[in-house]
């Protein structure tokens, strides 16, 4: 590969990056929102006021992910990774379905684990999404207390 | 004689951890030693955790790279310390939803956990504001809560609203709200079983980081000083704090911080193979030491 061919890769890559990094965060916060009203939902007796409003906001989100990751275009060496953010965002709405069938007073057992299944496939997903191409890290260890010490810079500072 | 053993097991460490973190205000005075560790209670029928660890495979090559975490070891080899094994695991009391203590549910499979409902319906809420807030859901993880959920289906799972007596025999939690993060919580073990217990031990979360926030660092001007990182505030982590001490008469040695690398000369400890400390703070009768 000439320097010019490996140039344009790697700023297809980057640009990839760029694109894909808010989509995927996006997904990850929808994801918590969904899991914890699934939560409450299970250990809960009482109405959910506070997380049906974090559950629509999670439904938004999440239509939102998935028009973005059908936009989203990504050179060969990122495909892989576009595979799982796809994935991601079908399980995502397919979660957030569930939720929803699961705020219905009579919401049965295989509804519960239908919306299970989904959730963790969505986590499955955006695991993989973080772990083939940096800068999609789920973390933010830096923001957390027993990791805060040593600041590196993530892709797009670097 | 104690109705629990209790040990705190290190099973990860930072060798050099900045002070300012574990304080708030002492900056540029040097670093120390932060263990990550649990606390593992034995008796009454129970086998007990606080807090679970973080889970290795998500973050292990990036806090060992970025973050001079070194020394992971799983459940498995930690626990086998005290002979216990990860589906002996009964119950785990979260102490708070960041990866380091709520990370590694789905090694406990047998096992109830509880955890504080404001942890996360504020967590919840907190995600709604968008990226420019994120400060305030930093350190949890996603995966965690679809691992609650899992738990939650299984009927493994129970949200606690506020302070609770006898969550378990003889154990109570208390919430300190909007803390280090917004539903923290510390656990009393009265070892002796008694209301008014005359030996009760404090599990301090990270509510506290080292026994210096709970006397400072000047032993003619003792004052508490909170840690350096809370989503809520300092002035909540330090009436936190005197109430933990309060609780316990004021000896601060018996408000335990699982970070404090001094706890291995405050309490019989062994290091092990591995080159990590068993701390043994109680010892429930009929049990045998584990560090001699």
């Amino acid at each position: 590969m000439n320097a010019q061919a490996g140039g344009s890769t790697e700023a297809a890559a980057w640009a990839y990056v760029n694109e894909a990094r808010p989509v995927q965060q996006l997904m990850s916060a929808a994801l918590t929102q969904i899991a914890g009203f699934a939560l409450l939902a299970m250990t809960s007796s009482r109405p959910l006021s506070l997380a049906e409003g974090a559950l629509l906001s999670a439904q938004q989100a999440s239509m939102q992910a998935v028009e973005a990751v059908r936009a989203l275009e990504a050179p060969e060496s990122a495909s892989h990774h576009l595979h799982h953010l796809r994935q991601a965002a079908a399980m995502l709405r397919q979660g957030c379905s569930s939720a929803l069938r699961c705020l219905e007073p009579q919401a049965s057992q295989g509804e519960r684990d239908a919306l299970v299944r989904a959730l963790r496939a969505t986590s499955h997903h955006l695991r993989a999404t973080a772990t083939l191409l940096p800068g999609f890290e789920l973390v933010d260890l830096r923001q957390a207390c027993c990791a805060a010490h040593a600041s590196k810079p993530r892709l797009c500072e670097a | 004689m104690a109705d629990y053993s209790i040990w705190v097991l290190e099973y990860a460490a930072v060798e050099k951890f900045p002070f300012s973190v574990m304080m708030y205000g002492p900056m540029h005075q040097g670093t120390r030693k932060l263990p990550y560790a649990y606390v593992l209670l034995k008796g009454k029928g129970e086998t007990i955790l606080i807090d679970t660890g973080y889970d290795h495979v998500a973050f292990g090559k990036q806090l060992a790279e970025s973050y001079g975490v070194s020394n992971y070891h799983g459940p498995r080899e930690v626990l086998a310390e005290c002979g216990v094994k990860p589906e002996d695991v009964t119950s785990v009391l979260i102490t708070h939803a960041h990866f380091d203590h709520m990370g590694a549910m789905h090694l406990f499979p047998n096992a109830k956990f509880y955890l504080q409902k404001s942890e996360l319906d504020k967590w919840v809420w907190a995600l709604t504001l968008g990226q420019e807030y994120r400060f305030l859901t930093g350190g949890g993880d996603p995966a965690d809560i679809v691992r609650a959920v899992e738990a939650a289906n299984e009927g493994r799972m129970i949200l606690i609203a506020g302070d609770k007596e006898d969550v378990l025999p003889g154990i109570d939690v208390h919430l300190a709200a909007d803390t280090h993060t917004y539903g923290s919580m510390y656990v009393t073990v009265r070892n002796d079983g008694a209301r008014n217990s005359a030996d009760k031990w404090i599990f301090a979360g990270d509510l506290i980081y080292t026994y210096d926030n709970l006397t400072g660092l000047d032993p003619a001007n003792p004052q508490i000083v909170p840690i350096g990182l809370a989503v809520g505030s300092q002035h909540n982590l330090i009436f936190a704090s005197a109430e933990m001490l309060k609780s316990v008469g004021g000896e601060a040695r018996r408000v335990i911080p699982v970070h404090e690398d001094r706890l291995r000369s405050a309490f019989p400890s062994r290091l092990t193979d591995r080159g990590l400390q068993v701390v043994e703070i109680a010892l429930a009768k009929g049990d045998k030491s584990r560090v001699n």
